[in-house]
């Protein structure tokens, strides 16, 4: 369990990173620990930004739902992904503080900071993400 | 009465060097470092948080909190650290605070200890060129002949792999490098090729790495951490496992960590009486000794002596001609990245094995010019961050199979300038914010000679050139922009010359005001080299604390 997140947006955190970095015949962002990797940050160089995702998770699933008339975690790969790209394009906006196309990008580093650095950090679980790459540790 | 005959503060690249060659010379010595002795474990393999990648803190200090530094914001281009009144608030990761390192080593402890003598022509930049309206370009008051036997004893005596024959941009050697270089992974060989079919000058990086077993240390085993982190096998030469232990062997030399210099002790005439510093313990104490050595680097050396302002001197010590701290210069290093059809990468590390000096002078129209190598190995998440094509996709399926297909083809060449310096560029202290020992801060303000980015624009296109030479099917990379430099290259604050209205210290490294304060770090450089700088700022201690020794 998390002290970040509730259930229903660890799916929805979760479908997000799946997004970003989706499975293949290599591992997606979720099941190389990159929501490990956030929820660590969160608690740590990313605490001020707890609330920020809170927000941001909250706007997907009410556009998922307003779009879709489901939770942004229950769509397919492709119409999450189109949904991130209105996103991204700033053509969803939010009646809250956060500006979610402002957001996204910061949400895109963190997530290939999780998949690409070291294992040490929480995420790119057992290296796999620099197997993939062919990035080979030595010493 | 004197508590050491030397005290020496700080033990980077400088500091380690004058601290062995008076210990060795039968001097009583006390090496003084803010920072901590770190162990390889400490120093660590975080991968976002190291001295080359710092997004979220680094590995080799100075500690995140507690360090500040302030900024004019009219210095950077961007918007860096937090606003505070008139000022940015820096912390020491941060973009434009200029750090190097603090621990035991500095950055010696982390470097790429890529090892390269300044050229004949880099001491008398204002004789080869002019001085462009608005810079202080002028000659060392010293030669390429005065300090060649000091590079020599650090190649030999620190420790350097190369290739000397290679070296032609330089008067031919005397004496070989005593290690051959490093074995060359496949990308430099292409990048070889490069060069081949460009008819420039090709040569073999020299580096302070063993590439056999030398001075009871082990070869390098290609670990591929090189450049911001420390060696798994300790085959890369600093000072913490080289002049440091030399130092600590002779008997005559103490090393206190964790010591935090306040301010220089003053007799009130032209002599300086030991240093006031706050200990492991946080409390204050004051050291006597009959010589000071400062080698806290550039923008700290400054910063101490300004901060040392006495009834006499009340603007700082060394510092009637208002100088120090003016003249902050670093290197700008331009380059570009390319993505190759074949593969590049074979995880050989360091990396960094071959460049050019073809850019270094004679460039018409410009002034200096600077050195091109391929660089060390990035990490994927440095890669990710730092060198991604800006327009390649950075999410969904189409960006992970980027990441997969072009991580191993991917290369980047690039090399520091020599930068033109501007006397604005400049150190200076901020009583309104102090550090966590409650001293005052080092202010950074001003910007670079625009001379310096046209420099480093003139080199971005000749690592393009190059790139596209070697095969590369595109390139990318960003346009210099201005902005004040300084970084892990930081030099020029304390500047050499036989003029006191111009200069803080003679050609011997002696403060003008002072009989027996010496600077022996990169401050007194009067220009910086198109080269990474360190085997100069070791060969020039090595002088000074060599002439010290001479006349006492
Ligand atoms: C990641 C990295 C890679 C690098 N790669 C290369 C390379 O390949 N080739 C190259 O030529 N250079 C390289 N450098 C740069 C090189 O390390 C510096 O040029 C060199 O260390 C500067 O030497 P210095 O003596 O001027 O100062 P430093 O080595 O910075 O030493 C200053 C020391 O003084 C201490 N100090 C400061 N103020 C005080 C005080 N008041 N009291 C007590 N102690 C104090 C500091 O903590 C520090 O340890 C690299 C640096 C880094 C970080
Ligand atoms: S590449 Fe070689 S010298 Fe550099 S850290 Fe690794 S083993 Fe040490």
């Amino acid at each position: 369990m998390s002290a970040l997140f509730d259930e229903c947006q660890l799916r929805c955190l979760a479908a997000l990173l799946d997004t970003l970095i989706p499975p293949d015949d290599f591992p997606g962002a979720w099941d190389a620990g990159v929501g490990d990797y956030l929820q660590r940050q969160l608690q740590g160089d990313l605490a001020d930004l707890g609330s920020s995702y809170h927000d941001f998770l909250r706007c997907l699933d009410a556009a998922a739902r307003h779009l879709h008339k489901r939770d942004f975690a229950d769509l397919a790969l492709d119409a999450r992904s189109e949904l991130l790209h209105k996103v991204e394009n700033h053509q969803i906006t939010a009646s809250w503080m956060l500006e979610p196309g402002k957001f996204f990008p910061k949400i895109v580093e963190h997530c290939g900071e999780g998949y690409y650095s070291d294992p040490g950090n929480g995420g790119n679980r057992e290296g796999i993400a620099w197997q993939m790459i062919g990035f080979e540790v030595r010493g | 009465m004197s508590d050491y005959d030397a005290i020496v503060v700080g033990s980077g690249a400088g500091g380690g060097v004058a601290a062995a060659v008076l210990a060795e010379a039968g001097k009583s010595v006390l090496l003084l470092e803010r920072g901590r002795a770190l162990s390889f474990e400490q120093v660590g393999r975080d991968h976002l948080r190291n001295q080359r990648l710092a997004v979220y803190g680094h590995n080799a200090g100075p500690d995140i909190e507690g360090n500040p530094r302030t900024l004019d914001p009219a210095s950077f281009p961007i918007p860096v650290g937090k606003q505070q009144g008139a000022q940015r608030i820096l912390r020491p990761h941060e973009p434009g605070y200029q750090n190097n390192a603090a621990c035991v080593g500095s950055g010696t402890r982390v470097y790429a200890g890529q090892a390269w003598r300044f050229m004949p022509q880099d001491f008398r930049m204002a004789s080869e060129y002019g001085v462009p309206e608005g810079s202080s370009l002028a000659d060392w008051p010293i030669s390429y002949a005065d300090l060649l036997p000091y590079y020599e004893r650090v190649e030999w005596e620190v420790g350097v792999s190369g290739d000397h024959s290679s070296m032609t941009h330089l008067p031919a050697y005397d004496m070989p490098y005593p290690m051959p270089a490093l074995p060359l992974p496949q990308k430099s060989k292409v990048h070889q090729s490069g060069l081949a079919a460009l008819g420039w000058q090709s040569l073999r990086v020299p580096r302070l790495i063993n590439s056999v077993g030398y001075n009871g240390r082990p070869a390098c085993i290609n670990c591929q951490h090189c450049v911001g982190f420390a060696c798994p096998v300790d085959a890369k030469n600093g000072s913490h496992n080289t002049t440091i232990p030399r130092a600590l062997q002779s008997g005559n030399c103490s090393l206190r960590s964790e010591v935090m210099v306040e301010r220089l002790m003053c007799s009130g005439g032209g002599t300086v009486t030991g240093v006031h510093i706050i200990n492991e313990l946080g409390l204050r104490e004051s050291i006597r000794a009959d010589v000071v050595l400062l080698s806290c680097g550039a923008v700290e050396t400054a910063r101490l002596l300004l901060n040392s302002a006495t009834a006499q001197e009340p603007s700082g010590i060394g510092n009637q001609s208002d100088q120090v701290g003016r003249h902050l210069q670093g290197h700008y290093y331009p380059g570009a990245v390319g993505i190759f059809p074949e593969k590049m990468y074979d995880g050989l590390g360091p990396g960094c094995s071959v460049a050019t000096c073809e850019f270094n002078h004679g460039n018409a129209g410009l002034i200096g010019g600077g050195m091109l190598t391929d660089e060390d190995i990035v990490t994927p998440i440095t890669f990710w961050k730092r060198d991604y094509p800006p327009d390649a996709p950075r999410w969904g399926l189409a960006a992970k199979q980027f990441m997969r297909e072009n991580f191993c083809r991917i290369n980047d060449i690039k090399g520091p300038v020599q930068e033109i310096p501007n006397p604005d560029a400049r150190v200076q202290v901020n009583p309104a914010v102090r550090d966590r020992y409650g001293i005052p801060v080092a202010h950074l303000s001003g910007t670079s000679h625009p001379e310096t980015v046209r420099t480093a624009t003139f080199m971005r296109e000749r690592a393009i050139e190059w790139l596209r030479a070697s095969g590369a099917v595109k390139v990318w990379g960003q346009q210099p922009r201005q902005y004040l430099s300084g970084g892990q290259h930081q030099a020029g604050t304390c500047r050499m010359g036989e003029d006191p209205a111009h200069s803080v210290v003679d050609s011997f490294c002696r403060v003008h005001s002072h009989s027996n304060l010496f600077i022996a770090d990169a401050s007194p450089h009067v220009s910086n080299g198109g080269f990474n700088p360190v085997e100069t700022i070791m060969a020039l201690a090595w002088r000074t604390t060599e002439n010290i020794v001479a006349s006492w």
